[in-house]
Formats: C-alpha cells, structure tokens, sequence
C-alpha cells in the first residue's frame, strides 16, 4: 500500500486521536467503577454478589489446569460460576487482565499465580485500588508482605522445599535400604527452589550415615541437560552410583533416559520434585526406578486459595484480625509415591476437599517468616 | 582478508613453506583440542576409559548436527537464530506422526521425515525472507526462532507427547558395538555436509559469498539461491537434531533444544569458522564441538564445583581463542 506524505501524516494524526480517546475512555471507567463499588477499606459483598476469578499462567499445562479445576469444585460448593484469567507467561497481559476486573464494579475474589517475585506488588496494589480481595502464592518479594498493603491482599501461600526436600530425599534412602552412594542433580543454582530443596537433602543426609553423596552438579532444570550430566557421572561413579536425586521432576525424567541407554533403567531408584504428569506415570507404572516426587496439590491451591479470598471479600473473615502467620504461610507438599500417586491424576471430589475450604489454613506449616 | 583465504583450491598451486604455515594456522583449534584432552586424560583417571569416550562421542553428536547446519550459514557472514525454534517444532511434529500417547499416527520413518522436512521449510522460510525481502538473518531467524517455539507450544498442548515407537528410540537410547547409535546417525550426517561443502555449488559458492560478495555477485554467481539453499541446509541439520534429541529423551518437547543455539555458534566460531564469513568449515566445527564436549565433561569428571563450572568454561574458550588466533593477531582482516 502506497499513501503520500499528507495522507499518511493524516492518517497518523488520526490513528494518535483514536488511540488517545481509547485511553481516556478507558480512565474514565475503571474511574468510574472503582467509585462506584465504594473503594474504602474493608468493603465487603454480601454472598452471591462476590465475583470468584483464578489468574493462572495457562491452561494448556496440567498444573495450572488442576489449579483451575479446583477452584471451580470451590465454586460449585457455593454455587457460583469461577472467572479464569489466563496470562500465557506475559506479566503485562496478566497485570492489564486484572485491572480489566474492576469493570464490572463488582467486589471480586482473586486467586493468583503471579507470574514472578516483582509482579506481585503491582497485583495487589491494583486489587487494593479496584477494592477486590486477593491471595497469592508462590511468588512475592521477601520483604514484602500482605500487612505492609493493607486488608484487601488477604494472604500469601508458598511452599517449603527443604521440608518436601528432606521427606523426598528420605524415600530415596529409604528405597535404597539405607546404604550406597546417591548422586544429586540441582536447578539454577541461584534459584530459591532449588537452594530450599537441596538443603532438604543436606539434612536428610545428615541423619543417614549410611548414604554418601558422591557427587552433586547443576543441570538448570533441564532434561537434556539432565541426561547428559548423568551420563557423565554415570562414568565417573559407575556401580557406586544407587540412587539419584533431582530437583524437579523434569530432569529425574532426563536421569531416566541416560540410565534407559545405559541399560540401567529400573535398578537404580529417582526422586524429583513437582509431580508432573509424565512422572506421575512413570512412578504408577513403577518400571523405571521412579519412586517419589512432591506435589503441592494444585486442586487445594486453586480451591482453598479462593475459599480465603471469598471469605475475606464477603466478610466471614476479618483480615485486620488475622496474625502474620495466618497472612503469609507455607502449604503442606504431599510426598507422591506408588501408594497414592492416583489422588494426583484424577481431580479430588468436592467432599474431599470440602474441609479445606471451609479451613483454608488446614494445611498451614506455619508462617513463612 | 580475501586474499587469505584460498580454502577454495586444491588447484591454486601453493609453495612448501605456505602450505605449512597455513597448516599450522588451521591447526589451532585441533591444537587447543589436543591440549585439553591430555589434561584431562591426566588429571582425570576416568576420561579415556573406553565408557567415557563412548558418552564423549554420544554427547558430541547433537551439537555436531546443529553446529554442521550453522556453519553453512556463518560461513555467508549470516547467522541463523532460530536453531532452538526449529528443534522444539521438528521434535513434536515427529514425535506426534509416530507412535506417540497423544494420537493414533503410527508413521514410523515417514514420521522421522516429516520432522527433518519441519526443518527444512523453516530453513526456506528464512532465507527467502531473508534474501527475498532483505531483512537482516538476524532479525529474520530470530523471529522464525520464536514461531518455531509457538508452534511447538500449541503441539506440546501442556504435557510432552511421548514416542511410543521403541524401533526409534533404539536409534537414541541404542547402541552398537558399544558405541551410541547417534553418533552413527552424526557421522552420516557429517560426511554428507563435508561432500555438500566441498563437491556442491551450494557448498564451494558459500565461500565466494561469505569472502566477497559484491565480487560473488559481479562473476555472475546468483547469489539469492546459494544463500538460500544454505539456510535450508541448516534448517535441515536442525531438525535433524530435533528428531535426534526426540528419539534420546523419548519425548517432544518445546524446549528440547534449549540452551543448543549459543553452544553451537560458540563450537563453529572456535573451531575456526569466522563469523563475518568466507573461512571455515564443517570439518573445522567438529574440533570446536569436541572442544566445548570434552570441556563440559572433563571439568565434572575432575570435580570441579558447580558453581565456578560455567566460569572456568567460558575461561578456557577465551583462551583457546586467544591460542588459535595468535598467529593471525597482526593480519589486518574485518573484526566485528
């Protein structure tokens, strides 16, 4: 397309008019709507006026789609539809999503996943603004915490990984009768999962004398850098090598496959954490040495998160009362081993998890600081 | 820089004492391979245990396919980004046409050629984007790099498709006479780039566009379809390295090549192949990927920690560079 020098200057003074009535419009209603619902603190709805919504990374990965599916056995125990946001890994998508929120002018429940540690403050300040209720989990700034913003960031959940860490890494001695050489495999080094989890190991190892850790190498979560760091350490340890220890289930995957080619799969036991699908398969299928991994239970996460946002939202709490410890806690990780691996694959029945939403602290491990 | 580099001719006649410096210069990076290899066969009584050298081969052949794809490109003076792209579609469009626990296809090798061919259209997308429309290859494969990762996320679908075809995964998890049958699978691979480079119009004409390509384009040499054709060469080796890594790991995966794209411009340029192009080869890639293979192996065979691990590896690149440069340091050539 051809357009001569003053059609296109025309052409862009009116793109910039249109784009900049779009903003103002845009202003002018999350101004409106944020009025309208009141904004004070401590607002509340009545129950049935509360609007419930999930903000998850996507739902094309299990996690996530399990997160979801629990959030909705919440909505179905109140009898109200569950709003999915999907932010597809874009932290601005996710951000912009949730301010869209406060359109409606009705009081909301979050539920979220911030996609990273900085995310989180941008979140709930723009909950705060909009008067929704909001808790988040896994992600949030260490020195950040839900008393420093005020009611409306009801609380934050995370997960303790040198806790799972020690409990994972004691059934990996426990399936080696308590004797032999293990090799350990971390993530990003610099990463807080991964630190957490190999500390778990660390004191694991220090209540069993009888496991010697031979050697211990990164592979940056990855399961090809996985395989062939194994395949490496296969051939500097050889037999002494009786159980491998991963930091997240991807790269036991990778170990599986370097021990696949060397004709060593199912002799030598593998834990791994997160309880991806594949590995909840390969520990049902109990073939290939795959013994343990650790789920945080993604249903309780996205059914329980909501529960305490919705409580705080309609007033059955008051989130000025709660203690720190009841704002900002750690979740209890489940160890996944063949005895238990099908509650993971198939969803919970709501009147399985009918008491974690009505407690949603039920399985607090205590606070987080 | 032209005038050096008559890696072209066997005819052009070159006296004794060039022909032995020149030698040495080539040597360089063979040179820093060697060094290495001795280190660790020292300080390391596992190195050159036949096992070792077994995983050694295996873990060289991945990279060698991709770094074999890239030379063809660096050698015009382009580079081709989308290297982990194009390994992330290749591996699920193959893993997805095979027998796989996600549909009921059930290819076979018809599979495996769907995936390499994956390859080759993103490798033609790109030099004809790139030639055609004479957008930079870095901004073309970069590009084409990030589809190829959409793409595979839309097949991924959330959980890895897994290849249930156990006649494949032989080809990754089987061996042969004690040796990994991908480094068969590299080999083959190798020699065809080695006869592509040196007996085909696509491989000779790359040095002549790489060297000079206003000259290239004078002598008449239509240069649109050798740089095209070397793309698709590229995008070829990459997908056959997608199928490569599907049939090792036993799954597509959107990030099955992740951290590849870096290691092998890195294994290409220090091998001796130069990255404004016109120098190099395949042959030259394949010491640079032993370098970098032996390195990654060696320095956790002598137990060195983790977390200096990745510094002492990019030290000792820095340094063989130095090495294998040296001779070349006062030669007054294009640096960009």
């Amino acid at each position: 397309m051809r357009i001569s020098g003053t059609g296109r200057r025309a052409l862009n003074r009116r793109l910039t008019m249109a784009a900049a009535l779009f903003t103002a419009a845009s202003i002018a209603l999350v101004g409106c709507s944020s009025a309208s619902d009141g904004g004070g603190e401590g607002a509340t709805g009545a129950e049935g006026e509360v609007q419930l919504v999930e903000g998850v990374r996507s739902l094309s990965n299990s996690y996530h789609a399990n997160w979801v599916a629990g959030g909705e056995l919440f909505g179905e125990s109140i009898g109200e539809e569950v709003i999915v946001l999907s932010d597809e890994a874009d932290s601005q998508k996710q951000l912009s999503q949730i301010k869209a929120l406060a359109g409606s002018g009705q009081i909301y429940a979050l539920n979220v996943d911030p996609n990273t540690s900085a995310d989180t403050e941008a979140i709930v300040r723009a909950v705060t603004d909009a008067g929704g209720y909001v808790v988040t989990q896994w992600n949030k700034p260490d020195d950040l915490n839900p008393w420093d913003i005020g009611d409306h960031w009801v609380a934050h959940i995370s997960f303790d990984g040198r806790v799972s860490g020690e409990e994972v890494s004691n059934a990996l001695f426990e399936a080696m009768g308590g004797e032999g050489g293990i090799i350990a495999i971390q993530g990003i080094l610099d990463n807080v999962s991964s630190k957490q989890r190999y500390e778990g190991l660390t004191n694991a190892l220090a209540g069993a004398s009888g496991i010697e850790l031979l050697d211990t190498q990164t592979a940056n979560w990855s399961r090809s850098e996985a395989l062939t760091v194994t395949q490496t350490l296969l051939a500097k340890h050889g037999s002494a090598i009786k159980g491998i220890w991963a930091a997240n289930d991807e790269m036991a995957l990778g170990a599986i496959e370097a021990l696949k080619a060397a004709g060593l799969d199912g002799t030598i036991p593998i834990v791994g954490f997160d309880a991806v699908p594949q590995a909840l398969d390969e520990i049902k299928g109990g073939k290939s040495g795959y013994i343990a991994s650790v789920s945080s239970d993604a249903f309780w996460q996205g059914g329980a998160g909501l529960s305490l946002a919705y409580q705080a939202a309609t007033g059955q709490i008051d989130v000025g009362e709660l203690s720190n410890e009841e704002r900002a806690f750690y979740g209890t990780q489940i160890l996944v081993t063949s005895d238990n691996v099908g509650d993971f694959i198939e969803a919970p029945s709501l009147d399985a998890l009918q008491a974690d939403f009505d407690d949603p602290w039920a399985r607090s491990e205590g606070g987080i600081n | 820089m032209t005038s050096s580099a008559p890696t072209l001719g066997e005819s052009v006649s070159i006296d004794r004492g060039t022909r032995i410096r020149k030698f040495l210069v080539g040597a360089g990076p063979l040179i820093a391979l060697v060094v290495l290899a001795v280190f660790f066969a020292i300080a390391s009584p596992t190195f050159s245990t036949p096992g070792n050298i077994s995983i050694l081969l295996t873990q060289l052949s991945i990279l060698m396919v991709i770094g074999l794809g890239l030379t063809f490109v660096i050698l015009l003076g382009s580079i081709d980004l989308s290297v982990e792209g194009v390994m992330a579609s290749s591996s699920l469009v193959f893993v997805l046409f095979a027998t796989n626990d996600r549909n009921d296809f059930q290819f076979g090798l018809l599979a495996v050629l769907a995936g390499i061919l994956t390859g080759s259209l993103f490798g033609l997308i790109n030099g004809v984007l790139h030639v055609k429309l004479g957008i930079p290859s870095f901004m073309v494969t970069l590009g084409m790099g990030a589809v190829g990762i959409g793409v595979a996320t839309v097949l991924f679908g959330g959980r890895a498709p897994r290849l249930l075809d156990e006649g494949l995964r032989v080809w990754g998890v089987g061996s042969t006479a004690g040796i990994s049958n991908l480094v068969f699978i590299a080999a083959a691979v190798l020699a065809i780039g080695f006869v592509i480079q040196r007996f085909t119009r696509v491989g000779r004409y790359g040095y002549v566009i790489g060297g000079d390509e206003p000259i290239a384009k004078l002598s008449g040499i239509n240069i649109g379809k050798y740089k095209i054709l070397s793309f698709v060469v590229s995008g070829t080796a990459a997908g056959i390295a997608g199928v490569m890594a599907a049939t090792q790991l036993g799954v597509g995966d959107s990030t099955i090549g992740s951290g590849l794209l870096f290691t092998a411009i890195t294994a290409v340029v220090l091998g001796g192949t130069l990255l404004v192009g016109g120098r190099g080869g395949v042959i030259q890639t394949l010491i640079g990927v032993g370098i970098i293979t032996v390195l990654a192996n060696g320095l956790i065979l002598i137990g060195v920690d983790p977390y200096i691990q990745q510094a002492v590896q990019g030290v000792v690149i820095v340094v063989a560079v130095i090495a294998s440069g040296w001779s070349l340091r006062r030669r007054v050539r294009v640096i960009k």
